[in-house]
């Protein structure tokens, strides 16, 4: 076996993984703080793919500047839909229960106003630099790779410095580690959980930029990055936004490794295994809970 | 009441032999198989509140146990209705196995864990060449004439939707689903109060896998051709679930009512507006339906009368 193949596989892990924990981390966070499985994060976040695709090809605009033009776009949007599809059911007694149905319902639009306005056919980023490789000894690395992998990594930092260091963020991981005595102190609930989901999506295309720029994407991704999303929030423990980050990185690496050594369909029978392995042993997560 | 219910049932019995148009044997055949279906789920998923995402995993094994023995033993066409109990048999063998790790799983997680288990499930399959692979496997078709053949498996679809909806509606009345309701409320309290959620369970577990999995043997003998792609689609999983919560899950009728709905609208949505139209408005359905109807549309329209 190459070790050179080897090791480029881990990297090329190490960065699917980051993206996968900038998608996973809103995930997480709806789930910890408001008790919502928000089905359709992942299509929020392919819809981000789609748009900074359209960006690019219609008006030059690097994907990575248009984030600042999408995630403003998707965290408006994700209020909205928080004011009035998802705030009448968090009184509900099973919220966990009418949330995925209902967000399988929102998955299912937007997936089909995807194949609508996008047609089903594969779509990649090609942005300027692309086909631009970094070569380091026997390694080489593709600049959107690596600018896709700054981005997630950039994008985990920026929120977890928002919910360490500012009020709102704070009063956010009150929210999360109980709900009646953030109340109590002052912290207005439902407004928390309407920025939590503003982030989440907002975060939520970011991260599909970051995929987008690893692998190319069709109406139907979103299913295999809801799995990967479960795989990293679960294994991080859920509303853990580090725990996030490292189960990203985990998980990158045992694909890459997989990735090199078995056929493609393998790969994700091992990804799935797995999943099925940590829950049964470990449904908590591997890392201490915290916010 | 039970006057025009079985005059319905007579005369759905005798439809297939009218001579009708193919496509309505084969809508109303659907009909049957997502009532199996959905009623089915509703012992685990519905009375207990355990959400299996995974049933389609015991329906296509239900369906490849069929395909299989049928190519092993070249089976004559009268035991073709009896391939359906070693179809379910196989499904419920899983079902143990799988069931009894996993249903210590709560809530979302039991939920992720199945939906998982489905995955693996397909793509085993789908690598595994003794079983076709992902070229499918082909059911000989029997020596009578087609329409005949068509028409028996409307019966035997018939005949065990009958079952099941008797199973669940006994299962509703019984001390054994008390317990599962008691588990839904709250498993802790049925604990304390001497209830073995444990074995009830993988009861609940293992009967629902059983019915799925002989409704997909005779779906397989249906189709007379089975690929991972078809038998494995997860959405069939989804569906299901949306079907019994649609109706309400609380009782036998919901998931029967919510099925029979589903399965016209999909169909009625389909045949006049584009694919991606009609599942738009598929969608929105789900969302008006856990907002304003959050306990399914039967309790919807009991409230209001």
């Amino acid at each position: 076996m190459n070790k050179v193949l080897i090791v480029q596989s881990l990297f090329g892990g190490i960065m699917m993984g980051a993206a996968y924990a900038l998608l996973g981390i809103g995930f997480s966070l709806t789930w910890g703080v408001m008790k919502v499985i928000h089905i359709s994060h992942a299509t929020f976040g392919l819809l981000g793919a789609y748009l900074a695709y359209t960006l690019l090809q219609r008006f030059q605009i690097d994907p990575i500047l248009s984030l600042a033009l999408t995630v403003p776009l998707l965290f408006a949007v994700a209020c909205l839909i928080y004011r009035f599809l998802i705030r009448p059911i968090t009184r509900a007694r099973e919220v966990i229960v009418s949330s995925m149905i209902l967000t399988f319902g929102i998955a299912i639009i937007l997936q089909n106003l995807i194949l609508i306005v996008w047609s089903p056919d594969p779509r990649i980023l090609n942005a300027s630099y692309s086909g631009q490789v970094l070569v380091l000894g026997p390694l080489y690395f593709q600049y959107p790779r690596l600018i896709g992998f700054a981005m997630s990594v950039i994008g985990v930092l920026i929120i977890t410095l928002f919910l360490k260091r500012t009020y709102t963020g704070k009063a956010v991981r009150a929210a999360w580690q109980s709900p009646d005595a953030a109340q109590m102190y002052g912290v207005n609930f439902g407004r928390i959980s309407m920025l939590t989901f503003g982030i989440a999506v907002a975060s939520a295309g970011a991260g599909g930029v970051g995929l987008a720029f690893l692998y190319s994407f069709d109406p139907n991704s979103h299913n295999l990055w809801l799995i990967y999303l479960f795989l990293v929030v679960i294994l991080g423990g859920v509303g853990n936004v580090m725990g996030t980050f490292w189960a990203g990185q985990i998980i990158g690496l045992i694909t890459g490794l997989a990735m090199a050594f078995l056929p493609y369909q393998w790969v994700n029978l091992i990804t799935f295994g797995l999943l099925m392995i940590i829950l049964l042993f470990r449904p908590q997560g591997l890392f201490r809970s915290e916010v | 009441m039970w006057q025009p219910v079985g005059l319905t049932l007579l005369l759905l019995g005798l439809f297939p032999w009218l001579n009708p148009p193919v496509y309505y044997i084969s809508l109303l055949f659907t009909v049957f198989m997502y009532v199996t279906l959905a009623t089915s789920w509703n012992l685990i998923g519905g009375y207990t509140g355990y959400l299996s995402f995974g049933h389609v995993a015991f329906f296509g094994l239900g369906a490849y146990t069929t395909a299989f023995l049928f190519n092993l033993l070249h089976l004559s066409p009268l035991l073709t209705i009896l391939s359906s109990i070693p179809a379910g048999g196989a499904a419920a063998l899983v079902a143990i196995i799988i069931g009894v790790p996993c249903l210590r799983l709560r809530g979302p997680y039991f939920a992720v864990i199945t939906l998982c288990f489905a995955f693996v499930v397909e793509l085993a399959v789908k690598n595994l060449s003794i079983l076709g692979g992902a070229d499918g496997l082909w059911l000989k078709s029997m020596d009578l004439p087609i329409e005949i053949a068509r028409s028996i498996l409307f019966e035997v679809m018939m005949v065990l939707m009958l079952i099941v909806v008797a199973a669940s509606f006994l299962v509703g009345r019984s001390r054994f689903g008390a317990g599962l309701r008691a588990i839904k409320e709250d498993e802790e309290v049925a604990q304390t109060m001497a209830i073995d959620s444990a074995r009830l369970k993988i009861g609940a577990f293992v009967l629902s896998a059983l019915f799925t999995g002989a409704a997909g043997g005779i779906y397989a003998y249906y189709l007379a051709y089975i690929h991972p792609d078809i038998v494995f689609d997860i959405n069939i999983s989804i569906l299901v679930v949306l079907m019994a919560l649609f109706g309400g899950g609380g009782s036998w009728l919901g998931p029967v009512i919510g099925a029979v709905l589903l399965t016209l609208i999909n169909e009625g949505l389909s045949t006049f507006v584009r694919a991606e139209l009609a599942r738009i408005i598929y969608g929105s359905l789900f969302i008006i339906v856990t907002i304003y109807m959050p306990n399914g549309i039967i309790d919807f329209f009991r409230k209001r009368r």
